[in-house]
């Protein structure tokens, strides 16, 4: 290993080089590029060096590959939803968090289930995709190219461009329950690993995870954050209590080279609906059909193809498509081969296999992410858009429409009231209609054996009604009705139903545009986050489900702006309270509690209002929690970041009034200091360490305010060990009154 | 309940400290904080967090008393505040011991006193069971008022400058009797 003397100059992590850390933040905003793009400027040093460490030298060849997938998704959701929320009150404050909103949004997609035959699947495994068919179009359902235009309640229609769909295998719903119950909390687990391996992957030797910012220099969600919250919100799994998760439609795809083809998709839709296929008896399986004619472009005849799908046309209507794919596989080296997007929505369990596989294949220089022929792509596109725009959405709208008609409406109305108020006392009316009534003061359709409404209830209708309303962003209606049949639920004691109702109504309340411009109640939302969380864990100890309420309850507060912060930096310590993350996923709920209180702006004009003190309190904690965790990049990224929040409030840079937190951040600076070279391979003997932690002690007792700024010295003067340029700077920092004290530190 | 009691000056240097725990119920007036003895900055990293909330409070907030104005939940610490004509700022930071059930081991000088009664009598008493109650609110203020008093007194000796620390043992014995009165 090089010692500092003989290599290149070597520029201390950002936050103890002086001449970075204590420009005074006015400065510190686009026009200054010197602290935005340290480390980048850093880093492009240390390429350039004469003499760089061998084993720096190789690291920096490799990319790093864990933050591709945020970029993109990034770049690809951005723009649109801040065009789709116009005259919103968000503008203007665009730090990240129209992003989480629209991944908040994004993850509640409609579920379409995916039933090949036999013969469809053994085609795409040609194509290499191991999981067949559902593998294949599982990506590009994510995100549907174009504009979708969804018709609300009222009539009004609305483009979004971010609208997707999310693929899922029927053959593998059935069981997913089952597994659940063996393993409760192994979801959480899985999450707190997946950050684990995500840390260890940014942990090269060179792998700085640059600290994110967008145009005006505040740091934007750090990518971290960003890879735990996708976990939390794709972590549940199919439940009777909610049915974001349960099939809206199922697509049912047979290839050209069936024999009989018109036979199996009728076997095909015979096991889906009544078969060994068939859905658990909770899901309504009342939903749209879609055929697909998957044709080989390399073996089979199209004609007879054509007349094939004209069959299907004449027998099943319109809900068809033929999909025209070629069989072989495609190679990085074919001329029109595109790399097939990257799943955003994997399950926890789904992405510890996933993540494994694509290690392995690093070594062969690609990706492990299979390739397509470019026509191949084009189709899928088109037929996913066609299967969107003019099925799915179709029919979610006309569901909506019609049990808004039948069902809430009648409920809504004055004689409904009477209705659930009768059935309350009397026990009589609809509550017959169900075979497994309890005659247990509820209304008699829920079923407490099973824990579930059936699902042809008006209770689990309108719960059905609720969610379609809130996948096809109409958050208006998806609030009113949720409000409508949470004290049904309440009544029946279906405390799993109950809390989903609360935890929905706030989040669809949150989500509404228009209601951001009027004032609705935050006292409300929180009490129904309230009532969400205590029902999840108290009543169903249901952690995943809790845990995915509160980091809701979070993100959507704090994007909101304003008082809201606050609550969602107390949601975030509750979520630390309750235990429900793992320790690396604290240290992100340390930093999240940062954010939120630096996210609330002082009122225009006056200097008080905003919550700097407290952001750069947490975001100091955040640091000594990387620290303790053996992290110095992350550690060293937020002591810099708690140095920014705190140059507005502190009188001189860097210097706090109170001594035992000046001890206290002397102390990590120094100790980070140590950690972060140290993981470099640099020599950290040479430095003096031990005795300057001695004279800290020492100062620290007889720390009278006056003292403080000589103590200070110690620690700036630091950095000058290694790199002898920024003593310049730091010279303009040093107070002139008491000189001498420097010897004696020094001494 | 453990009380740390803070005077800042204009600038939010603190010009004096002092911890102390209560002394009604059978408290025996020693601070016994939720954060282990190595992690006492905490109380100032509190502190110096409340001055955000403060400095909103005192434009919204027509009185010198500004009552309860914070909370830090992990820790379960309120701070009320109170201002003064010259800028000085008096922040006391009160935290309610932790629940028997689960510290029976840090509470065992106060069991000697007598098993049992000790915490009934402290849960009775207005002032540690409830740290937002009217009743903790009034007593806060009274003894924010006795300080106010003598820190007046302090603050027109002649040998004293403003923004100085205040190192006179009288005005110590009297912060330290006032917390013994009213809380």
């Amino acid at each position: 290993m090089t010692s500092p003397e003989d290599a290149t100059p070597v520029k201390p992590p950002p936050s103890f080089s002086p001449g970075v850390a204590r420009v005074p933040s006015i400065s510190r905003y686009p026009d200054d590029p010197d602290s935005a793009h340290s480390i980048d400027a850093e880093l492009a040093e240390y390429r350039s060096g004469s003499s760089p460490t061998p084993s720096l030298a190789t690291t920096t060849e490799l990319p790093i590959r864990s933050s591709s997938p945020h970029a993109r998704s990034i770049r690809s959701s951005t723009p649109q939803l801040a065009r789709s929320s116009l005259g919103s009150p968000f503008e203007g404050r665009f730090d990240g968090s129209e992003d989480i909103r629209s991944l908040i949004i994004r993850a509640f997609s409609p579920a379409v289930a995916v039933y090949a035959s036999d013969d469809t699947d053994e085609l795409v495994r040609n194509k290499g995709f191991k999981g067949g068919f559902w593998e294949l179009i599982r990506p590009f359902g994510e995100t549907v190219p174009g504009k979708v235009v969804i018709r609300d309640s009222v009539g009004s229609s609305r483009a979004w461009e971010d609208y997707g769909v999310r693929f899922m295998d029927l053959k593998g719903f059935g069981r997913t329950p089952a597994g659940r119950e063996s393993g409760r909390e192994s979801p959480l687990a899985q999450m707190e690993e997946i950050l684990e391996q995500q840390l260890e992957s940014s942990e090269g030797p060179l792998g700085t995870t640059i600290p994110s910012k967008d145009a005006q220099g505040l740091p934007i969600a750090s990518p971290l954050w960003k890879i735990l919250l996708r976990q939390i919100l794709s972590t549940t799994s199919a439940a009777p209590h909610e049915t974001f998760n349960h099939p809206v439609a199922s697509v049912i795809a047979i290839s050209s080279r069936n024999g009989s083809p018109l036979e199996t998709l009728r076997q095909l839709y015979a096991e889906s609906s009544s078969g060994e296929k068939r859905l658990p008896d909770w899901v309504h399986q009342e939903y749209l059909r879609y055929y697909v004619l998957v044709h080989d472009e390399e073996r089979d005849d199209i004609a007879e193809s054509t007349k094939l799908y004209d069959q299907m046309k004449r027998h099943f209507g319109l809900h068809c498509h033929l999909l025209r794919l070629r069989s072989s596989q495609c190679v990085v080296t074919d001329d029109d081969s595109v790399q097939v997007p990257i799943c955003e929505w994997l399950s926890p369990q789904e992405h510890l296999s996933g993540v494994g596989e694509a290690e392995t294949l690093v070594d062969l220089g690609t990706d492990g992410t299979p390739y397509l022929f470019d026509s191949d792509a084009t189709a899928i596109r088109t037929f996913i858009r066609e299967l969107i725009v003019q099925s799915v959405i179709p029919f979610m709208e006309n569901r909506v429409a019609v049990w808004n008609d039948q069902v809430a409406s009648r409920r809504r109305g004055i004689s409904g009231r009477f209705m659930s108020v009768g059935r309350r006392f009397m026990t009589f009316g609809s509550g017959s209609r169900s075979g497994a009534a309890g005659a247990s003061g509820g209304s008699g359709n829920y079923d407490s054996t099973n824990n579930s409404y059936s699902p042809d209830s008006p209770e689990a209708v309108l719960r059905k009604m609720a969610d379609f309303a809130f996948m096809l962003r109409d958050w208006k209606l998806s609030a009113s009705t949720y409000e409508m049949i949470q004290s049904d639920y309440k009544n029946d004691k279906a405390w799993k139903y109950h809390a989903g109702v609360n935890e929905m109504c706030a989040v669809s309340m949150l989500l509404n545009p228009l209601a951001a411009s009027t004032k609705i109640k935050l006292e409300s939302i929180d009490q129904m986050f309230e009532n969400a969380c205590y029902s999840y864990l108290t009543r169903c100890s249901d952690g995943p489900h809790a845990l995915r309420s509160l980091t809701l309850a979070v993100e959507l507060l704090k994007s909101r702006g304003g008082s809201a912060t606050e609550s969602a930096a107390r949601w975030a310590m509750r979520v630390m309270d309750f235990g429900l993350v793992g320790p690396v996923g604290q240290i992100l709920f340390t930093e999240r509690v940062s954010t939120c209180y630096a996210s609330k702006t002082p009122v225009s004009g006056a200097r008080w209002g905003a919550r700097r003190r407290k952001a750069g309190m947490w975001s100091i904690f955040a640091a000594d929690q990387w620290l303790k965790a053996g992290k110095a990049t992350q550690a060293s990224a937020c002591l810099e970041e708690a140095e920014r929040l705190y140059a507005d409030v502190l009188e001189v840079d860097g210097v706090f009034p109170m001594p035992e937190m000046q001890t206290f951040v002397d102390n990590l600076r120094h100790a980070v200091k140590v950690e972060y070279l140290g993981t470099r391979g640099f020599n950290t003997q040479d430095e003096p360490a031990p005795g300057e932690l001695e004279a800290t002690e020492e100062t620290s007792e007889q720390l009278a305010n006056v003292g403080k700024r000589a103590h200070r010295h110690s620690l700036i003067g630091l950095p000058a060990q290694l790199d002898a340029g920024s003593l310049n700077t730091t010279s303009g920092v040093r107070d002139p009154e008491d000189p001498p004290n420097d010897d004696f530190e020094r001494a | 309940m453990s009380y740390y009691f803070t005077i800042l000056s204009p600038t939010d240097t603190p010009i004096f400290n002092i911890a102390f725990g209560t002394s009604k119920g059978g408290g025996d007036g020693i601070a016994r904080f939720r954060f282990p003895d190595t992690a006492q900055y905490m109380n100032q990293f509190i502190i110096h967090s409340s001055l955000d909330i403060v400095e909103e409070a005192q434009w919204t907030n027509g009185g010198m008393y500004l009552k309860h104005v914070d909370t830090y939940p992990p820790a379960a610490a309120y701070i009320s505040a109170f201002l003064t004509p010259s800028g000085a700022r008096f922040l006391l930071l009160h935290q309610p011991p932790q629940l028997p059930n689960s510290n029976t081991g840090s509470l065992g000088s106060s069991s000697l006193l007598g098993p049992g009664g000790s915490t009934t009598r402290a849960s009775s008493s207005s002032i540690a069971a409830n740290p937002t109650s009217p009743q903790t609110e009034e007593a806060v203020r009274q003894f924010m008022n006795e300080i106010y008093e003598s820190f007046v007194k302090t603050a027109m000796s002649p040998f004293y400058k403003q923004g100085m620390e205040i190192r006179s043992p009288v005005f110590r014995t009297k912060v330290t009797a006032a917390g013994k009165k009213w809380l």
